[in-house]
């Protein structure tokens, strides 16, 4: 099973520890990643602010070239926003020939051409229909039995094409957990956006966003929080002070990625491959009580 | 003029042909499903449905100048609802970038950040954290950067100490030159402007 891996920005700073546990926790399972050589910027989600349209499908247009040069596999985009970037553009250039020869017009600029046959797909998705719950079950050696865990999907990991699971009512995240022993809680506003790319500059009008999926998560029962997203993991996990602070609210919920879990459940080091200690609300307390 | 509505068919022509997916506009039958989707419309001045309302009134002044257009969290919450099929992040994309073109400034912090993000991606093919952070933090100069920087700076601090921040500064992709021909002419050729 073999990918080229497209992580993106995000995941090389605060979103480090998804990238740190993603690596090892795959590789247990066999799968084998190559780095796209030379890879630029998604644009994210803020991009349209300073460029068109066109500009944005370049970016992404030149990355799929990079990789269709170099071989023939899917290409797996743990950032949600990367994902839907990057999906996105090959979409429509897939689905438009006018499209298409505009966009290779303009990455001749760059002596690239894209001829369409690269899949670009999630974390979530390869992991579900590729490796499947069956060898993930196979591989866990600490099962985290009796942990429970609010699976957050949020917004860009499934919308707006769920081309792997429900837009509405998503279950991957969920099977996934189960398959490590966890107990999926499951939460209404899983499928409510965190405030995205424009958390840090509405900060007011997205402490209520956070505030109200950790509530529902916690009253539903939940632990801890799991993400596919270096997004939601940085607006639920890093501004859980200031939210306390503005809302009155006394948050102190771990927020983990997948993959995190799956290193922890797959008996591999909770520093070196589950990277546990880059996250900024510990989850080890809770983890150690589920384990014993 | 008396008062009423005043219909400007001029802005809605001018949305439909220079507005990045403006003409996805003349499918909206004002149901209301993306406004009762949106986590965010509550803080918005008009819902995306009251603004393609207002392209189709010709109401230029209120569209490019409503913060609603750059309050969009990209969610897609609206896009998978729509029974139109509209896609709906896109037309509000395209338009907040029309507005920035056409010298409105619909959020300031936001617009700022945002701005910031482009030319970064620009400069060096990526994106470095801690650099945009500072480049945004500063933008209304130096006492307003520092006032920001100490305002957010017990976060950063717990970032840097826990390995979710990149130390050096991130370098120029290899094809960074290349890479800006191709924005330079995609700003160009496309709609509403764009490149740096």
């Amino acid at each position: 099973m073999k990918y080229f891996l497209y992580w993106g920005c995000a995941l090389e700073a605060s979103g480090s520890n998804f990238l740190a546990s993603l690596k090892p926790a795959c590789k247990s399972l066999g799968m084998e990643f190559e780095e796209i050589d030379d890879w630029n910027c998604c644009g994210a989600s803020i991009s349209y602010v300073g460029a068109n349209d066109l500009s944005i499908k370049v970016l992404n247009a030149r990355n799929l070239a990079l990789a269709e040069t170099k071989g023939d596999y899917d290409i797996v985009a743990p950032c949600s926003s990367c994902y839907i970037q990057m999906n996105k553009v090959n979409h429509e250039i897939q689905e438009n020939e006018q499209l298409a020869s505009q966009v290779n017009e303009i990455l001749a600029e760059g002596g690239l051409s894209y001829k369409g046959t690269i899949r670009v797909r999630h974390i979530m998705d390869v992991l579900f229909h590729d490796v499947g719950v069956d060898r993930i079950r196979e591989n866990v050696v600490k099962p985290l039995n009796g942990l429970k865990v609010g699976g957050y999907v949020g917004c860009q990991s499934v919308r707006p094409y769920g081309e792997y699971d429900s837009v509405e009512k998503p279950v991957i995240q969920d099977l996934l957990l189960e398959a490590l022993g966890i107990e999926a809680v499951s939460f209404p506003k899983k499928m409510r956006c965190c405030g995205s790319g424009i958390f840090l500059t509405e900060m007011e009008y997205c402490f209520g966003l956070v505030s109200e999926i950790l509530a529902d998560a916690l009253s539903n029962g939940a632990q801890m929080v799991s993400t596919v997203c270096p997004m939601c993991a940085m607006n639920l996990e890093n501004y859980q002070g200031r939210i306390n602070k503005a809302l009155g609210t006394d948050f102190d919920v771990p927020i983990v990625y997948l993959t995190q879990l799956m290193a922890v459940a797959f008996g591999l080091d909770w520093k070196k491959d589950a990277a546990l200690d880059y996250n900024i609300i510990p989850p080890e307390g809770v983890l150690h009580a589920s384990i014993g | 003029m008396k008062d009423g509505v005043n219909y400007n068919p001029s802005f809605t022509q001018e949305v439909f042909r220079n507005v990045d997916f403006g003409d996805e506009i003349k499918m909206c039958m004002q149901c209301g499903v993306c406004a009762a989707s949106c986590p965010l419309s509550l803080k918005m001045d008009f819902s995306p449905r009251k603004i393609f309302s207002m392209v189709r009134a010709g109401k230029r002044e209120e569209v490019l100048g409503s913060e609603a257009i750059m309050l969009c969290t990209s969610c897609y919450a609206c896009q998978v609802r729509c029974p139109r099929g509209i896609p709906v992040v896109d037309v509000m994309h395209g338009l907040a970038n029309y507005a920035v073109k056409q010298g409105y400034v619909p959020r300031k912090e936001t617009c700022g950040f945002a701005g910031e993000f482009w030319k970064q991606i620009y400069r060096i093919g990526r994106i470095d954290e801690k650099e945009l952070s500072r480049r945004y933090f500063f933008l209304e100069g130096f006492f307003q950067g520092l006032k920001k920087t100490l305002e957010m700076m017990d976060m950063g601090i717990v970032m840097f100490l826990h390995k979710r921040m990149k130390l050096l500064p991130e370098k120029k992709i290899k094809g960074i030159d290349s890479l800006r021909r191709m924005l330079d002419k995609a700003g160009e050729i496309g709609k509403g402007g764009g490149g740096s």
